[in-house]
């Protein structure tokens, strides 16, 4: 069991003044038997009243608004939560041959099931497929587990390979992605077997943070906020996978929020008046929130600027973060 | 032939002669096809029977003058509505027919009970959908219709909306079989159906044309339909109090509906805003005015969900209201009609609607639907590709005949790309039998003589969370094309006033 403390902070620096900013955020941590989130604020600057809602698959939604103008839009989720060991694949769980899409367990996870804009079920991923049923006994668990290394192992983890807006298209023929399109990978080839997979946003705790003295390697891409995929076995639950590393989830992994694919879970979308051009930076920092010494080890990471084309100057914009 | 005629109309009109009468009628043949006006032996249906006498006595040139009057009316009225894809400028006049669509007490009573019980289960449907989901729990409706549904909105799911209700206004189309002289359903609408306007309208210009025919038929009135409806927007205002504030949200002057937009916001005594006209802040919407911000309770949106707010769905959309859809969400605003509800309109799950009232009400469908051959079924589908050039194919998210395959009259080539469509996207397509549409004697102008045009009958439906109101009637569109089925106003179709009778004449 592991306590951390995150801070989440986006900032949008606009060119020149903007004015009527809506935006909703999913920044804060899922709440379930596995994880708690004890304490989560999400303050603003300019300031503003958020309020919140949750969403069609669980995720908590802060919404708020900023008519005045203004030139750059602070973001920042303060977050403490408790995350416990994820539970193992069980041995033993159904067989591939015997998973019935109209099966009662399996029809309310249509939505996890169907392709989507960026996981799309895909001919080129026959060889994938085939090859994760190949190294796994029969059983489901043990194709989603191949499933994640084969993709770990087959694709590079590269930067600026792919983009915000990439569907799997752009990895399948590069050969190289982000955890994004490592995470999209992993559902379209669980999904066109049948079994229903969720796209998980959330942060990779780093390995010195989680296990004082562990290597800083392991930290992919040296940035906290991480996406990964959890796969629904019947008769046992969900279980999260991640493609990036090659293997199941462990006390490193914080979720935050739930969906189809990365177009549900964007962490801070928005619109603004204005014809300026923005630029956006985000910084997670990451802290073990009281560890056995009674001292805090910080961790900080810096993300760069974002991936995708502005638009040019609608009279409207659209904010989001990747 | 009342004693009573206004001084006005002798005025402007020729008098009947002797000799003119059977002029307009010369050759009319009603042909295999169910005639609203005549029975299969040629005699005039008893609630047709004055009309027939009088328009029978009219000579052409008689006729000519009302119509011109008619015309003359809309054009100054600026009743008028827009061809999209069609390049010839925005605004166009809506044909209309002089001569009325009756119909007897007795087919309305069924429409009535038909048309109310499919409103209820079509707004049970919806607090289900986006609720418990009770219907698909137990596998009456397949899941994956619902969830490959455009206008399935996820958004929804848990929002409580005001009074339950979602279909406020609902356009259910109904045709007659000429084969069995059946209503239909064609095809339910219950985002933002549109057309209501042309009915008070036409009844207005009927009124002047024809007025001495209104003495002599016992025609119920339209003309309450504003008060209804703005008495349904009143109660659903979430802070309660006797004056609400009530606004009706247009695209804007380009869209094709924007006449009636303007026409009932004004009826109704509401302000007609555009998405710039309002602002959210803290969940709660205001109006833009010279006094300040005006706080908003309740808005009558003519504005498709996917443009209602950029925030929460097209984030290119101009039109909309940013942080709309939060303010709904919190409750602090009332919109009418519900967003999320193309899910009940879809044109495939419109097959399931009889499986909705008998699910959801345990009745019986007063009204059938028309038989819908599903091209997400594997089999519906390989008929379908079948019998291309017998049947008519529709994309199940459109409206207004656009998207459409009309078999029997398309070109090899329609009908080719039609089947490439249909197999890249089945989900997307439903295909049904011809109906042959029943019709109604309707002038052609060209030859100066009446003739049978295909009609259908489009009433509105309003809800209030209790019972439908239904104002008698409804707009009967009329393909004005000799032959065609396709009635649409954006496809050439015009529109008749239509009669309800409220006794034997």
């Amino acid at each position: 069991m592991n306590r951390y403390r995150l801070q989440h902070v986006t900032l949008f620096e606009y060119d020149g003044p903007v004015s009527e900013s809506y935006n909703e955020v999913r920044l804060r941590p899922r709440q379930d038997e596995t994880q708690s989130c004890l304490s989560f604020r999400l303050s603003t600057d300019p300031s503003s009243r958020p309020s919140a809602h949750v969403d069609p698959f669980g995720n908590w939604v802060h919404r708020f608004n900023v008519l005045a103008e203004h030139r750059r839009l602070r973001v920042a989720a303060d977050s403490v939560v408790l995350v416990q060991t994820p539970p193992a694949i069980p041995a033993g769980t159904r067989r591939l041959a015997d998973l019935d899409l109209l099966d009662e367990e399996i029809d309310q996870y249509y939505d996890l099931l169907a392709p989507t804009a960026y996981a799309p079920h895909l001919a080129e991923l026959a060889g994938l497929m085939q090859e994760a049923g190949e190294r796994s006994d029969g059983s489901a668990g043990s194709y989603a587990l191949a499933a994640a290394t084969l993709i770990y192992e087959r694709f590079r983890y590269e930067k600026g390979a792919t983009h915000v807006q990439s569907s799997i298209r752009d990895a399948l023929s590069t050969g190289a992605g982000v955890c994004q399109d490592f995470a999209h990978l992993l559902l379209a080839v669980l999904r066109m077997r049948h079994l229903p997979a969720r796209y998980v946003s959330g942060y990779l705790v780093p390995r010195r943070t989680a296990e004082p003295g562990a290597s800083v390697e392991e930290v992919i891409g040296g940035q906290a906020s991480h996406a990964w995929a959890e796969v629904y076995l019947p008769g046992a639950g969900w279980f999260g996978l991640d493609p990036t590393l090659g293997r199941p989830v462990c006390l490193q992994h914080v979720r935050v929020a739930y969906g189809r694919d990365y177009g549900d879970v964007a962490p801070v979308r928005g619109v603004y008046k204005g014809h300026a051009g923005q630029r956006l930076s985000v910084d997670v920092q990451v802290r073990p929130a009281l560890d056995h010494e009674g001292c805090e080890h910080l961790a900080q990471t810096n993300a760069g600027p974002p991936r995708g084309p502005l638009p040019e100057e609608p009279p409207q914009q659209q904010q989001q973060q990747q | 032939m009342g004693a009573a005629r206004p001084l006005l109309y002798y005025r402007l009109l020729s008098p009947q002669t002797e000799e003119s009468r059977g002029r307009l009628f010369r050759g009319y043949d009603p042909g295999p096809f169910y005639d609203e006006m005549f029975l299969p032996d040629g005699q005039a249906r008893p609630h047709y029977a004055r009309m027939f006498r009088e328009l029978d006595s009219m000579a052409p040139e008689q006729f000519e003058e009302r119509r011109q009057l008619a015309d003359l009316s809309f054009l100054l009225q600026g009743i008028t509505f827009t061809v999209y894809s069609d390049g010839r400028g925005t605004e166009r006049l809506f044909p209309f027919d002089l001569i009325p669509r009756i119909l007897p007490a007795s087919d309305w009573d069924r429409i009535e009970r038909g048309l109310s019980q499919r409103v209820i289960a079509l707004n049970l449907f919806l607090q289900d959908i986006y609720g418990a989901q009770r219907i698909l729990k137990d596998r009456r409706l397949p899941r994956s219709l619902i969830y490959s549904c455009g206008h399935f909105r996820r958004e929804m799911i848990g929002v409580q909306v005001p009074g339950g209700i979602y279909t406020h206004v609902a356009g259910i189309d109904l045709v007659r079989d000429s084969r069995t002289g059946e209503f239909l359903v064609l095809e339910d609408n219950v985002r933002t159906p549109s057309g209501i306007s042309y009915v008070l309208e036409n009844r207005l210009v009927m009124t002047r044309t024809f007025p001495y025919a209104f003495h002599e038929h016992p025609v119920r009135p339209v003309d309450h339909y504003p008060t209804e409806l703005c008495q349904i927007l009143r109660s659903l205002s979430p802070r309660g109090g006797d004056a609400p504030a009530i606004v009706l949200l247009t695209p804007g002057i380009y869209n094709s509906a924007y006449f009636e937009h303007s026409f009932l916001a004004q009826q109704m005594g509401i302000e007609l805003v555009e998405g710039r006209d309002l602002i959210v802040d803290g969940e709660v919407v205001y109006m833009k005015t010279i006094h300040g911000l005006m706080r908003v309770d309740v808005v009558y949106r003519r504005i498709d969900d996917d443009y209602l707010d950029p925030l929460a769905f097209r984030p290119d959309s101009l039109l909309g209201v940013p942080g709309l859809m939060g303010a709904y969400r919190a409750g602090n605003v009332a919109l009418a009609n519900a967003l999320g509800n193309g899910v009940a309109d879809d044109k495939a799950i419109y097959a399931y609607v009889p499986e909705f009232i008998r699910y959801y009400l345990g009745e019986e469908p007063v009204l059938r639907n028309v038989e819908t051959y599903l091209c997400s079924r594997p089999k519906d589908l390989a008929h379908v590709l079948d019998h291309l050039p017998e049947l008519v194919v529709k994309a199940v998210g459109e409206s207004g005949g656009y998207g459409m395959l009309m078999g029997p009259t398309a070109d090899r080539a329609t009908i080719a790309e039609f089947r490439d469509r249909l197999q890249d996207n089945p989900r997307n397509y439903i295909a049904q039998p011809v109906v042959p549409l029943s019709r109604v004697p309707s002038y052609d102008p060209r030859n100066a003589a009446i003739a049978g045009r295909h009609v259908d009958l489009r009433p509105y439906c309003l809800f209030n969370g209790e019972k439908v109101v239904i104002v008698p009637g409804g707009l009967t569109r009329v393909a004005l094309q000799p032959g065609s089925l396709v009635v649409n106003s954006s496809q050439g179709g015009g529109s008749k006033d239509t009669w309800v009778l409220g006794g034997d004449l």
